[in-house]
């Protein structure tokens, strides 16, 4: 009855399910220039869009004079604050709970500030025209440091928020502030300090960075007049979020508002928000009844999309004499600019800083975050992280290195004793997160033996031993843990919708399949990895599983691909759904086998009569008759929908070890060694993790040796260009070493935890902790980033170490 | 970004002719590479134009100058500028001169100017790092012009016109004939991207080897 098959294990490997180094789909369409981006779409008609904007960072508007741009051939419109105003359009909500100016609105906040827009025939009469509007601007006094603006005295900088003492987040304390959040318990961690014989502190800042995805932002809006529909094409990491918002501003019902996320050129946090050339493009559009073209330049993107981190972090660390610690503090200042527009769960106005407690057993711990206005963009967004997770990792890591050096411990040995031991899990730390599953001792261990870390620090000590020694040379080590795949929708929402994600796959007669997702790849690889859970769920080659994502008009709603939350929430959708179809699959195997589901058995691709080889049905078999000759009583068809909500987050960690040369007399800096070990739980595909692992580690690396956005008094950015923002090329880029361990999720359906955004998260505090280590037996506790060779090299001479 | 500039530049000009161009803000707008006056608004009030060319970038500032004070006796005048470029930069200066007579030659003085300016915008952003050395350049180059059209000025009765022909022979030449600052003929009157250029470099190399030397 069936012709002699392969064996079972030769049919699992021809799936290329879980676990393959497969190949990435997208990459054919990629390296041949074949991807499809917002910016290569042309429409009939399309009109293109330009932007005014502040030269100044704090300025009332005195009078805008649109005329001579309005008088140039070619150009359609020019909008300002004051034409939005009737469609209520000129200050717009955001995800934070504040509201931010679509374009300014009588007072400019910050330097790049949409002013005014202007809809052209081409993109290159739009820019003209921009010069051609005319803005006198009366200058204020400008507050760049958050410190400086919660002084009584400090300028005004929100005067739209002029007695409103709450805010969406609690009581508002003073003009410039925006909230005060804590977590844990402050009465016990004092208690903790109080009683405590060794007690550390640190003030540390992490400076202001971009994503600086290599695509900029943009869309393209196409409102149909005749019809009433809303088309947008959009660089966006959560369409189905956009769509919704689009049609409660603009009115249209949500059923005639398509967002499409084209490919997407990066996003890395810098496209979750919606910016004010999105909305200005679709109202343009909807007022022209023309499609209308919007994509930033790389000195818009950087200098007024979202940023990341900007966080004046203080940490306190109490421990016995021999190194347990007792209890953590913190206190931050974060400056989120003019606007809160930060991306975080509704209810988590820091986000998941509250990680900061890390991979240790902390008995008593209290975190107070204090958000700040100030004349820089708005932004705060995960730069490859959970919320807030990058900076509360840096926070901790640093704080156990400041604590070991106090103590004279060692790095390695003072972590093994303060890490939750693998019988601990499900650990609920003094915060309140209940880490899923960890084996931190195996995993540090692994480390230390691969590098020769013994080794390492005797090569340390005999360098410092020697005064002519060209270079110093330093050892990071970092364990972290991170918190991803937001969220169990009774804690995390965004403007109200729970941060569930879907599924849908649709079985087709011959046996190959579609799936459609809520959230949207920007380099991830999900068409690719996507694929592998259904081929191993269902024994369908991954080879003729189409995924699709980024169509709201066609893909099941979901909140979107950023905070790790892809493989965590969406990835254990797809296995749920896969699961729903497997179960209708059986029910019609027993119907064509005529035997009980409880006499089958499923082999790879195919249920199997018990005890009897030659009685199965594949799944291409089953597909058929899913559709032609189902059971009695069973609807036709072979498709399920599945919405997940995830009972907990993830808690992927890794160990991670640096080792540096510093150049004594030029501050220059070596990566001589990186050695990440990751566990991420059950792995999808080797290959594409280490891909992901390469480049959140190039991008750690970035941030932790070069990126910055430095501001002067007035405001300006001086670094809004790639020739001044460090984008490490390979040239730059150190060796990786990679490793792992293998630690399922216990409450994830295929045990996965996610993981492209832990080498981000753990290399930054790496690299700062090799860098300090260097300089530790100077008697230095901390080096804030970036570590480039100037500022090194004025650390060498302050600390008397440049040759 | 704020650029501060103190700057002394001695000059063969007498000190009576130099003021009397230093007092003259049209005429001395004049001297300012790529500067004009467009317009008296009142007593102490003009509206005019600078455009600055550094490389690829070109900025056209059009603003307002007002006269804060005039000291005859003491030879000083004290300006505010502010302008904005339609490119996306704004600026303002805050700038103080005076005439020093060389108590050692009258045919001699000295410009002595203090400035505070301050950039914004795209300006500041491209330029930042190069702004102390461009407005070095340009006040090299203004400083120039003004003595040149000093020079071109009738010279005080009486007075250290004989010396200042023997320091400079061509100014009495052609001093006689021209009168005007617009007839001067030497006078740049626009920057010299190509020349600031050269400028940074050689300022840089200079820079570089003079530090470590």
């Amino acid at each position: 009855m069936n012709a002699p098959t392969d064996t079972a294990e030769a049919r699992e490997l021809a799936l290329a399910g879980m676990g393959a180094s497969r190949l990435r789909k997208e990459d054919a369409r990629f390296i041949q220039g074949k991807g499809n981006y917002v910016d290569d779409l042309k429409l009939p008609g399309m009109l293109h869009m330009d932007i005014v904007r502040a030269p100044v960072a704090h300025a009332r508007i005195k009078k805008i004079n649109k005329e001579a741009a309005l008088a140039m051939p070619g150009v359609h419109a020019v909008l300002t604050a004051d034409d939005l105003k009737p469609l209520k359009l000129h200050w717009m909500p955001t995800l934070a709970g504040d509201v931010a100016a679509v374009l300014a609105d009588e007072k400019v906040h910050f330097q790049m500030q949409e002013v005014a827009i202007v809809i052209a025939d081409d993109r290159y009469i739009a820019a003209d025209a921009v010069e051609a509007v005319e803005v006198e601007y009366e200058e204020l006094p400008v507050v760049m440091d958050p410190f400086e603006a919660l002084k009584p005295d400090a300028p005004v900088l929100r005067e739209d928020l002029a007695g409103k003492t709450e805010g969406a987040h609690g009581k508002r304390e003073h003009h410039n502030h925006i909230f005060t959040w804590e977590a844990g318990d402050k009465a016990a961690a004092d208690a903790a300090f109080d009683a405590a014989p060794v007690k550390v502190s640190q003030h540390m800042y992490y400076p202001r960075v971009h994503p600086c995805p290599l695509e900029t932002c943009g869309c393209v809006a196409n409102f149909d007049p005749i019809r009433g529909e809303l088309t947008t094409h959009i660089t966006s990491q959560a369409p189905h979020v956009v769509r919704t918002v689009v049609s409660l501003l603009s009115g249209i019902p949500e059923s005639k508002v398509r967002i499409i996320s084209p490919d997407i050129g990066g996003g890395f946090g810098n496209k979750v928000g919606i910016y004010p050339g999105y909305v200005c493009a679709i109202v343009a559009s909807i007022v022209l009844g023309r499609p209308v073209k919007w994509v930033e330049d790389r000195i818009e993107n950087i200098s007024s999309t979202a940023f990341a981190r900007d966080y004046h972090m203080d940490g306190e660390l109490a421990a016995t004499s021999d190194g347990k610690i007792l209890g953590l503090r913190v206190n931050v200042v974060a400056d989120h600019g003019a606007f809160d527009a930060c991306a975080d769960p509704t209810k988590f106005p820091a986000g998941l800083f509250h990680i900061c407690s890390g991979s240790y057993d902390v008995p008593a711990a209290h975190a107070s975050v204090k958000g700040v206005y100030t004349n820089k963009a708005p932004g705060g967004v995960a730069y490859r992280c959970s919320f807030r997770v990058t900076e509360a990792v840096y926070l901790i890591e640093r704080m156990v290195d400041v604590l070991a050096q106090k103590l004279g411990m060692d790095k390695a040995e003072i972590r093994a004793k303060n890490f939750i031991k693998k019988e601990q899990f499900p650990y609920t730390s003094a915060f309140g997160f209940e880490y899923d599953s960890g084996d931190y001792h195996t995993a540090l261990q692994k480390v230390l033996d691969a590098v020769d870390y013994k080794g390492l620090r005797a090569e340390q000590a005999a360098k410092r031993a020697d005064p002519d020694s060209p270079t110093l040379m330093g050892i990071g080590l970092v364990t972290f843990t991170e918190v991803v795949g937001a969220g169990p929708s009774k804690m995390c929402d965004i403007l109200g919708v729970g941060m569930f994600d879907s599924c849908e796959i649709r079985v087709h007669p011959t046996g190959s399949a579609i799936a459609r997702m809520g959230t949207i790849t920007q380099g991830q690889g999900h068409q690719t990895t996507y694929a592998q859970i259904i081929a191993t769920e269902l024994g369908i080659p991954s080879e003729v599983i189409q995924v699709e994502e980024g169509d709201t008009s066609t893909a099941p709603y979901g909140l979107g691909t950023y905070g790790s939350r892809s493989t965590p929430v969406a990835g254990a959708a797809i296995a749920l759904a896969a699961r729903k179809i497997h179960a209708k699959a059986k029910k019609i195997a027993a119907h064509l086998l005529e035997v009980n589901e409880g006499d089958l058995d499923w082999e790879v691709d195919r249920f199997k009569v018990k005890g009897d080889d030659a009685k199965f049905k594949t799944m291409a078999e089953i597909s058929w008759a899913a559709y032609n000759q189902p059971p009695e009583g069973l609807e036709p068809g072979l498709e399920a929908v599945h919405y997940y909500d995830p009972p907990n987050f993830t808690y992927p960690f890794g160990i991670y070890l640096c080792v540096v040369d510093i150049d004594r007399a030029t501050g220059e800096t070596k990566i001589r060694r990186f050695y990440a070990l990751d566990d991420c739980g059950t792995r999808i595909n080797p290959m594409i993790i280490e891909g992901q692992i390469h480049g959140g580690l190039t991008e750690g690396f970035a941030v932790a040796m070069g990126q910055q956005m430095p501001f002067d008094a007035q405001g300006n950015l001086m670094g809004n260009t790639l020739m001044d923002y460090f984008l490490p090329t390979a040239v730059e880029t150190p060796k990786w070493e990679t490793d792992f361990t293998v630690t399922p999720s216990p409450h994830h359906p295929i045990g996965a935890k996610g993981v492209a955004e832990s080498p981000h998260v753990g290399s930054i505090p790496t690299f700062t902790s090799a860098i300090v280590d260097a300089f530790s037996h100077l008697g230095v506790t901390h080096l804030d980033m970036p570590h480039s060779s100037y500022r090194l090299w004025k650390s060498l001479r302050e600390h008397g170490a440049a040759l | 970004m704020e650029v501060k500039l103190d700057k002394q530049y001695p000059l063969d000009v007498d000190a009576d002719r130099a003021w009397a161009l230093l007092s003259d803000l049209k005429a001395t707008a004049g001297c300012m590479p790529g500067a004009e006056i467009l317009e008296q608004l009142s007593d102490t009030s003009y509206k005019g134009a600078v455009k600055v060319k550094v490389g690829p970038a070109v900025a056209q500032f059009g603003g307002t100058v007002d006269v804060v004070d005039t000291n005859t006796e003491n030879r000083t005048v004290v300006l505010r500028g502010k302008g904005a470029d339609k490119g996306g930069s704004s600026a303002s200066m805050d700038l103080s001169a005076a005439i020093v007579a060389d108590p050692t030659n009258p045919a001699h003085c000295v410009l002595n100017g203090s400035a505070a300016v301050i950039v914004n915008g795209k300006f500041a952003q491209f330029g930042g790092r190069m702004m102390v050395q461009v407005s070095e350049m340009i006040l090299g180059q203004f400083v120039e012009n003004f003595r040149q059209t000093a020079l071109t000025l009738p010279a005080p009765a009486g007075s250290a016109a004989g010396q200042s022909g023997a320091a400079e022979p061509t100014g009495t030449t052609t001093g006689a004939a021209s009168t005007t600052a617009s007839d001067a003929p030497k006078i740049a009157k626009e920057i010299n991207g190509l020349a600031i250029f050269w400028q940074l470099i050689k300022g840089w190399w200079q820079g570089l080897f003079g530090s470590r030397g």
